[in-house]
C-alpha cells in the first residue's frame, strides 16, 4: 500500500514536472530541435526525460528487483496519465485556458498526442508513461556499466545533433559530402547515424573507466622522470588541442569560445573571493565593468582621456587600478559576514553601474552612450602567428584570451597550494579560529578581494577590445549571478570547476539558440538541484579526490553508485519517510 | 618590565612566572564575565581553571587567547602587556589553543589544518607563492614535515592526513585541535575542556598526553576541566572561578580541601 502510494505521489509529481516544462514553453521551442530526423526531438526527450527519473527515484529504495520494477512502471504509468488526462482536459477547457497558457497551442497539443486524435494519443502517453517508468526503474538493477553506457549514449546522440550547424560545413569544407549524406537530415541525425552514434558513445563510456585506470596504474608505477615526461606530453597535448580549436571550430565556435574564456577568466577570479576565502560576493561584476571602463578610458582615442595607449600598455595600469578598487571595496566590508557581505557587495556591484551611467559622470565615463572606437587588442585587426597563419575575427581576441584564462588558472593554483590559500581556506571554514590560530583576517579579506578584482578586470579589459565599445547596461547583476553560477556548478574553489562551470553555462545555451528565453529559468532550476543534490559540484576539489584515491582506489569517486546498490542501508537511514 | 617578578603571590620558582593576570574584569553589557581576578602561570608548569558552569572559564580563557579584550585590568605574557592586543597577534607571540566544542576547519584536510597551525612560524607571502621562489618550496617542505611530525606525535595515523577534518572519529577530531595548536610552537597551550566527551580509557590516554607534552615540548599548559580526575591528576595548582570570581587557588590537595570549592561545586547544604 505504502509502495502504491508513493508511486501515486511519484506519478503526480512527473506530470507536474511536465505540464510545467510543456506549459511555460520549453518543449515547444525544442519541438523543432531534431535528435533523431523524424522520430525524435529535444523537447520530446525534455518532456519524456521526467518519467524515467520518476521511475528511477521510486524504485532505488523498493527492495526486491520485482518490486523495484513494478512500482516503477507504475510510477511512470501514473504520470502518464495525470499527463494525459492533462492534455484531455486542456482540449475540452479550449479555447479558455489557451488564453491563460499562451504557449500551449495548437502546434503544441499536436506534438504533445503525438499527432494522433486525441484518445489514442492519450493511450499512447500513458504506454509511454509505463515503458520510460520501467526503464528508470531497472536502471539501479541493471549493473553499472550498462546504465554509464545508456547514459552516454543519449548523450553522445544530443551532443552530435547539437553540433550539427558546425559539423557539417566543417565536412563538406573537407569534401565529405557522403558523411554528411549519412550523418544528418536537416538537423537531426538519421536513424542508422543515431544507432551508431549511441553504440560508439556507449562503449566510449563503458571502455573510459579501465582505460583510465590502466593509464593511472601505469603512471603510478612508472619512474619519476617517465612520469614528468607522461605530464609534460599531455599538457602538450591539451595546448596544441586549445591553440588549434579555432582552426577547425569556425568563427561562430569562436565566438562562442571567447565568451566561455571571458566567464572562465571571470569564475576563476570570483573563485578566489567566494571560493577560497568564502567571502560571498554578490557584486563582481563591479569589477569586470571597472576592468572594461578603465581600459576604454585609457586605449579609445575618443575618450573623456584621450590618450589612446595602447592595450598592452593600458593592461598594467587596469590591472592595478582594479586591484585598489578591489581595496577600496573590501574594506568597508571586512567586518560584515556571510548574508550581510552578500547584501551588502551586492549594492556595490549596481553603485559601479549607477556611477558609469550616471549624468552626472557622463563627461568622463559618457553615460548611456559608453565609450566607442577602442582598439582591438592587437590594433591591426589581424596578427600572424607561426604554424597557425593569419589570425583574424574572433581568433584574435581567443589566443590572447587564452593565454590570459592560462595566467589566472596558474596563479590561482600556485595560490591554492601555499600558505596563503591555506589561510583563506582556515578564514572560509571558521574566521574566529583562523584568527586566534595567527591568520590576520583583515589582511586576507583584503588581498582576496584584490586579486578577484585584479583577475575580474582582465575579463573587462578584454571585453571591451573585443567589441570595442562600452556600455554601462552590460555591467548588470545578472552578470554577478552567471559568475557565481559558473563556481558553484563546477564546485566552489576547483579551478577545472570553473571551466567546466563556463562551458555548461555560457558555452552550452550559445549552442541551444532555443534556450536564450528559457536561460535563467533553468540556471535556477539547476542551481537549485545542485545545492539539493551534490553541493559539491560537477568537478569537486581534485587533491582531495586524487589524494583519496591513492588511499583507496576508486572509492572516493563512485558516491552514488554506492547508493545505488545498497537501497537497504539507504532505507534505514531514512526511516521516517516510510 | 618587571611586572613578573614583583607579584608577591608567586610560587618561588627558579623559571618565574610565564603569564600574568591582573585585575581582570570582563563585563559584557551589564553581566561581569570576570571581576578582578588576580591569576598567574608560572613558566613549564600545568595550571587548571576548574568551576561550575557560567562561571566565566572559557571568558577568561578567550581574553587570554586575545579573542576578548579585558574591561579593566592586564594580561601580561613574557613582559610583554597582551590586554588589547587582536587575537592572531597573540598567536604569534606563542599562545594557542584549542576549543570546548571542536573548532577544526572542517573542509580542510586533516594534514592541512596542521599547516595552518604553522602559519604564525612561515612567511610565503602571495607573490613569492606564485613564483614559488626556492625560499618557498623549502619552506613549504619543512611546514608539511613538521605538520606530519605533529601528527604523528598526538597519535593521527599518517593516513588519515589526507582526509577531511570532518570525517574523523571524535577523539580523533580532539588530537588533530591539539596538533593545529601546537604547530605554531606555543609557549602557552590553552586547553579547553580537553577531555569533553571522551571515555575513561581515552581520557586517561589524553591525560598522560598532557604531562608528556609539557615535559618533552618545555611547555607550559593551562586547562579548563570538567573531570576532576583529570584535574587532580595532572596540575599542579589549581584556580577555582564562581561567578566569575576567583574564590581559591592552591595545590590540588589544598583545593580539595576548601570548604568554599566544596561549597561552589556541591551547594551550601554539603558543607553545613
Amino acid at each position: 500500500m505504502a509502495l502504491l502510494q508513493r508511486a501515486l505521489f511519484a506519478g503526480l509529481v512527473v506530470a507536474i514536472i511536465m505540464w510545467y516544462l510543456a506549459g511555460v514553453g520549453l518543449v515547444g521551442a525544442f519541438a523543432d530541435r531534431e535528435v533523431v530526423t523524424g522520430y525524435l526531438s529535444l523537447g520530446r526527450l525534455m518532456l519524456l526525460t521526467p518519467l524515467v527519473i520518476g521511475g528511477y527515484a521510486v524504485a532505488r529504495q523498493a527492495g526486491s528487483v520485482g518490486r523495484r520494477l513494478t512500482i516503477g512502471a507504475a510510477a511512470g504509468g501514473m504520470g502518464g496519465t495525470f499527463f494525459a488526462v492533462g492534455i484531455l482536459v486542456v482540449l475540452a477547457l479550449s479555447p479558455g485556458i489557451r488564453e491563460v497558457f499562451i504557449r500551449i497551442n495548437d502546434t503544441l497539443i499536436e506534438f504533445l498526442l503525438f499527432g494522433l486524435d486525441p484518445v489514442p494519443g492519450a493511450l499512447l502517453n500513458v504506454a509511454l508513461g509505463i515503458g520510460l517508468g520501467l526503464l528508470g526503474a531497472s536502471l539501479p538493477v541493471v549493473p553499472p556499466i550498462v546504465r554509464r553506457g545508456l547514459l552516454a549514449g543519449v548523450g553522445g546522440m544530443v551532443l552530435a545533433s547539437m553540433l550539427e550547424p558546425f559539423v557539417r560545413p566543417r565536412l563538406t569544407e573537407f569534401d565529405l559530402h557522403d558523411v554528411v549524406l549519412f550523418l544528418y537530415q536537416d538537423q537531426g541525425l538519421l536513424p542508422l547515424a543515431a544507432v551508431i552514434v549511441f553504440a560508439v558513445s556507449a562503449l566510449l563510456a563503458i571502455a573510459w573507466r579501465p582505460a583510465r585506470a590502466e593509464v593511472q596504474r601505469r603512471y603510478a608505477a612508472a619512474d619519476p622522470g617517465a612520469q614528468r615526461v607522461g605530464r609534460w606530453v599531455a599538457l602538450l597535448l591539451l595546448i596544441s588541442f586549445i591553440v588549434t580549436l579555432p582552426q577547425f571550430t569556425g568563427v561562430f565556435i569562436t565566438q562562442v569560445l571567447v565568451l566561455v574564456g571571458l566567464y572562465i577568466l571571470l569564475g576563476l577570479g570570483l573563485n578566489i573571493v567566494v571560493g577560497y576565502a568564502g567571502l560571498l560576493d554578490l557584486g563582481y561584476v563591479a569589477f569586470y565593468a571597472v576592468g572594461a571602463y578603465f581600459t576604454a578610458l585609457l586605449t579609445s582615442p575618443t575618450s573623456s582621456l584621450g590618450i589612446g595607449l595602447s592595450f598592452w600598455a593600458a593592461l598594467p595600469l587596469v590591472v592595478i587600478g582594479s586591484a585598489l578598487i578591489g581595496l577600496f571595496i573590501g574594506a568597508p566590508v571586512l567586518r560584515l559576514r556571510g548574508d550581510y557581505l552578500a547584501i551588502v557587495t551586492l549594492g556595490f556591484g549596481e553603485i559601479a553601474r549607477v556611477l558609469f551611467l550616471s549624468d552626472a559622470l557622463a563627461p568622463w565615463f559618457g553615460g548611456v552612450q559608453g565609450i566607442l572606437s577602442i582598439p582591438d587588442i592587437i590594433g591591426e585587426g589581424s596578427y600572424t602567428l607561426p604554424l597557425l597563419g593569419e589570425i583574424k575575427g574572433p581568433a584574435a581576441t581567443y589566443y590572447p584570451l587564452v593565454g590570459f584564462c592560462a595566467v589566472a588558472a596558474f596563479i590561482a593554483w600556485r595560490l591554492k597550494y601555499s600558505r596563503t590559500g591555506r589561510a583563506w581556506n582556515a578564514m572560509r571554514e571558521d574566521e574566529d579560529v583562523a584568527q586566534a590560530t595567527g591568520v590576520n583576517i583583515v589582511n586576507y579579506k583584503l588581498l582576496a578581494f584584490a586579486m578577484g578584482a585584479a583577475i575580474g578586470c582582465l575579463g573587462g579589459a578584454i571585453f571591451a577590445t573585443h567589441l570595442e565599445s562600452v556600455f554601462p547596461g552590460t555591467f548588470n547583476v545578472l552578470v554577478s549571478i552567471t559568475v557565481l553560477a559558473v563556481v558553484i556548478l563546477g564546485g566552489m574553489g576547483s579551478i577545472p570547476g570553473v571551466v567546466f562551470g563556463a562551458l555548461a553555462l555560457i558555452g552550452l545555451p550559445e549552442l541551444l539558440r532555443e534556450f536564450a528565453e528559457f536561460k535563467l529559468l533553468v540556471y535556477g532550476a539547476v542551481l537549485m538541484l545542485m545545492m539539493i543534490l551534490r553541493p559539491e559540484g560537477f568537478v569537486p576539489d581534485v587533491t582531495r579526490r586524487r589524494e583519496l584515491h591513492e588511499a583507496e582506489g576508486e572509492e572516493g569517486e563512485d558516491g552514488e553508485d554506492e547508493n545505488l546498490e545498497n537501497p537497504e542501508a539507504e532505507r534505514t537511514a531514512a526511516p521516517s519517510q516510510a | 618590565m618587571t611586572v613578573a617578578t614583583m607579584d608577591s603571590n608567586a610560587p618561588a620558582e627558579e623559571q618565574g612566572i610565564l603569564l600574568e593576570a591582573k585585575a581582570v574584569t570582563k563585563q559584557f553589557e551589564g553581566l561581569v564575565a570576570n571581576r578582578e581576578i588576580d591569576f598567574n602561570i608560572p613558566r613549564n608548569s600545568i595550571v587548571s581553571i576548574i568551576g561550575p558552569n557560567g562561571a566565566g572559564k572559557t571568558t577568561f580563557f578567550n581574553q587570554l587567547s586575545g579573542i576578548y579584550h579585558p574591561t579593566s585590568g592586564q594580561i601580561i605574557l613574557d613582559g610583554i602587556d597582551i590586554s588589547n592586543v587582536a587575537p592572531h597577534q597573540v598567536a604569534q607571540l606563542g599562545v594557542a589553543r584549542t576549543y570546548q566544542n571542536i573548532r577544526l576547519f572542517q573542509n580542510m584536510t586533516v594534514l592541512g589544518n596542521v599547516m595552518v597551525g604553522r602559519h604564525v612560524r612561515s612567511s610565503g607571502a602571495w607573490f613569492s607563492a606564485i613564483f614559488r621562489l626556492p625560499r618557498i618550496r623549502r619552506e613549504e617542505e619543512a611546514v608539511e614535515q613538521r605538520s606530519f611530525e605533529l601528527l604523528e606525535l598526538v597519535g593521527l595515523r599518517r593516513r588519515v592526513a589526507h582526509e577531511l577534518a570532518k570525517n574523523l572519529p571524535y577523539g580523533d577530531q580532539r588530537r588533530l585541535e591539539v596538533a593545529r595548536a601546537l604547530a605554531s610552537d606555543p609557549v602557552l597551550l590553552l586547553l579547553d575542556e580537553p577531555t569533553a566527551g571522551m571515555n575513561p580509557r581515552e581520557t586517561r590516554r589524553m591525560t598522560e598526553f598532557i604531562g608528556r607534552l609539557r615535559n618533552d615540548l618545555q611547555l607550559t599548559i593551562l586547562l579548563i576541566e570538567h573531570d576532576m580526575k583529570v584535574v587532580m591528576g595532572v596540575s599542579e595548582r589549581i584556580t577555582v572561578l564562581d561567578y566569575g570570581e576567583k574564590i581559591a587557588e592552591g595545590t590540588p590537595e589544598e583545593i580539595r580541601a576548601n570548604p568554599r570549592v566544596i561549597e561552589a561545586y556541591l551547594g551550601k547544604q554539603a558543607t553545613a
